[in-house]
């Protein structure tokens, strides 16, 4: 068997058959437009930021905000299936061949998004810091941080005790962290002889736990995480099959959704509240959140904290449409005697609710900006909370998607 | 006809294509508490006609009436007279376990009281008390079945449609569930079970209803089924034997 072949073929379909189909709709749509002209925006905002650096900026924090979780976060499409563990497992001494080329696309593309970034960065990075590094130098060592990390990524996968992964992990993002860092904040030799003992420190660890051959199970749960984001960020643009995404376990947000009424008019409110706290959604609504309220706190001074405040509940919009098609195909949903209608007004009443709350918290601290911006400010959370009322109207009108309520 | 009846099917032809029907003209009823085994061999349209009645299919030729009510007259009625326990486990992979459960209470809108002491009590029943704060997810196959098999007695309807429930269960949850599903009959619910563990069920079921290539080739008590089978003093897997024999 070309194992090989077999990956490359699996690929093929996943993006030709079920990415590719929707790419036209996505262009068509009207998020598309706006996140291009958004896009453009930034690029105004930016070169004006390039070209009129204030002073003090602080930014190595943002170097290092930035590039911890570009070098960091390391993942490997296998296309793996379930089925898999019982027609590949007697390959599984030749699955090198296969993984290879999962490898390969995992890294460059990475490394390729990377460098974009990089680029990016680096008029502001050159004009801000006092005694900035070297560009070939420093893109050559996040490059090889980037390389590192996904090395580990991988080996992580392969360990055969869930809590050294976990660990494993953790230590991934310290040693990132303080390479990035050392990088920044120290002579570029002193350092250079950091990172390459942290490395090889790393590099040595990382043989400690023992590993499986093949981590079957974990492969396939990753894969089915890495599609279902895919589809999700798809999902963002057009109705898209509901594909299973990761589930996180949260065990402190189990209260969650305990108080919604009971009836059977809340029923399935109560089902999204719960699928909600343990999605993806959740992670990147509040990591959104965290980010957004952080770059309007540093902004709150003037017009361009409002702007990023609109621009995070816009996202935090985006985000929540997911909700929408939350479990679209769900076999209980028909079985079930949910009364018609519910379904589609619990969503819409929920993801309205969250974004409303997402708007509130976000704008808290353009309230630091002080008496004389007091008009201003309120102005800004009422576009906000306008912003979530349209989102609310558009949800609305959209048509039911054929499995919806009867 | 359906005044007494809690399932009524009558005249039922469906499948997935016009062209090609899986179903011939089925006419069974359930009473309440009754229950009844329907039995075929794989391909029967056991699951066929389950679908229909769930409404998941939607008959070519025919009626169905769950209370007296067809699904399109009051869908919610309907659905709020019938649980159903599928084949393979088909769980939330985000909720646990007391989570599948207070869903379905709410859906069916059982009261809190109610399904609090319900909750407990399927719990202890089939020894799932120290799981019921996980995750599906962190469920063996068998416990799965427990909990789609829960969820449905946490709601109780008046008819419960249960297909082959004792797959991957264990010998002790078969034998709370068969224990449980007679408290059940006796209570007055109706149960229609499909399952090909023919020696256990014959003992259990008041009636069957035998379908072979989507028709029914015989109904009725052990003894119907025996008169009809031709078959005096043997068991109901002998009889079924019989009666599918040479009819391909």
């Amino acid at each position: 068997m070309d194992l090989s072949q077999l990956r490359s073929e699996r690929r093929g379909r996943f993006w030709g058959k079920e990415v590719l189909p929707y790419l036209g709709y996505v262009i068509q749509s009207g998020v598309a437009v706006l996140l291009l002209f958004l896009l453009i925006a930034f690029s105004a905002w930016y070169t004006s930021l390039v070209q009129h650096i204030p002073t003090g900026l602080p930014i190595r924090w943002i170097m290092l905000i930035l590039f911890v979780p570009l070098t960091v976060n390391s993942g490997f499409r296998t296309y793996l299936q379930p089925a898999d563990t019982v027609f590949l497992l007697p390959q599984e001494s030749k699955m090198n061949s296969y993984f290879n080329a999962s490898w390969i696309s995992g890294v460059v593309y990475k490394l390729l998004g990377l460098a974009l970034v990089f680029l990016i960065s680096w008029p502001l990075y050159v004009r801000s810091d006092g005694d900035p590094k070297s560009f070939w130098p420093f893109l050559i060592i996040l490059i090889a941080l980037k390389v590192l990390a996904s090395y580990g990524c991988w080996k992580e996968l392969r360990m055969v005790s869930r809590r050294a992964t976990m660990a494993y992990r953790l230590l991934r993002y310290v040693i990132l962290a303080l390479a990035v860092a050392a990088w920044l904040w120290q002579p570029e030799g002193r350092s250079l002889i950091f990172i390459v003992l942290l490395a090889a420190t790393y590099i040595v660890a990382l043989r400690v736990p023992a590993k499986h051959l093949v981590a079957w199970d974990r492969l396939i749960a990753q894969e089915k995480t890495q599609s279902g984001r895919v589809l999700m960020m798809l999902g963002w643009f057009v109705n898209v099959p509901g594909r299973q995404q990761r589930i996180y376990a949260r065990k402190w947000l189990s209260w969650a959704g305990n108080r919604i009424p009971w009836k059977p008019e809340a029923a399935y409110r109560y089902l999204l509240m719960k699928s909600f706290v343990r999605s993806d959604i959740l992670g990147i609504v509040l990591r959104a959140g965290i980010l957004g309220a952080l770059l309007v706190w540093w902004t709150r001074s003037g017009m361009m904290g409002s702007g990023i405040y609109l621009f995070f509940v816009f996202l935090a919009g985006v985000q929540m449409s997911s909700l929408l098609r939350y479990h679209s195909e769900s076999f209980w949903l028909h079985v079930y005697p949910i009364p018609p209608g519910s379904r589609r007004t619990n969503a819409i009443g929920l993801a309205f609710q969250i974004q409303l709350l997402f708007a509130v918290l976000t704008w808290l601290p353009l309230l630091g900006a002080g008496s004389d911006r007091l008009g201003a400010v309120f102005l800004t959370l009422a576009t906000g909370v306008i912003v979530c009322l349209l989102f609310r109207f558009f949800a609305g009108r959209k048509k039911p998607s054929d499995d919806d309520d009867e | 006809m359906s005044g007494n009846t809690v399932l009524d099917i009558q005249g039922l032809s469906g499948g997935y294509s016009l062209n090609r029907p899986v179903l011939h003209d089925i006419s069974f009823q359930v009473k309440p508490g009754e229950m009844v085994g329907l039995i075929g061999l794989n391909g029967a349209g056991k699951s066929t006609t389950m679908k229909h009645i769930l409404g998941l299919m939607n008959p070519q030729k025919g009626d169905i009436r769950v209370q007296g009510k067809k699904r399109e007259e009051d869908s919610e009625t309907y659905h709020g007279s019938l649980a159903f326990v599928p084949e393979s486990p088909l769980l939330y992979e985000e909720m646990t376990v007391r989570e599948h459960l207070e869903f379905t209470a709410r859906a069916y809108g059982v009261g809190r009281g109610d399904y609090e002491e319900r909750a407990d009590r399927l719990a202890r029943i089939f020894r799932m008390q120290d799981k019921v704060d996980s995750l599906s997810t962190h469920l063996s196959k068998g416990m799965r079945q427990k909990v789609m098999i829960m969820c449905a007695f946490v709601a109780r309807p008046s008819l419960y449609i249960i297909d082959e429930p004792f797959l991957g269960l264990d010998p002790l949850g078969i034998r709370s569930l068969l224990d449980f599903m007679v408290e059940l009959k006796e209570g007055g619910s109706s149960i229609l079970l499909s399952s090909h563990i023919l020696s256990t069920i014959e003992n259990y079921c008041d009636r069957f209803i035998v379908l072979h290539q989507g028709s029914v080739i015989a109904q009725g008590t052990l003894q119907d089924i025996a008169a009809q089978a031709g078959t005096t003093g043997a068991g109901l897997e002998d009889m079924f034997y019989t009666l599918v024999q040479g009819r391909d």
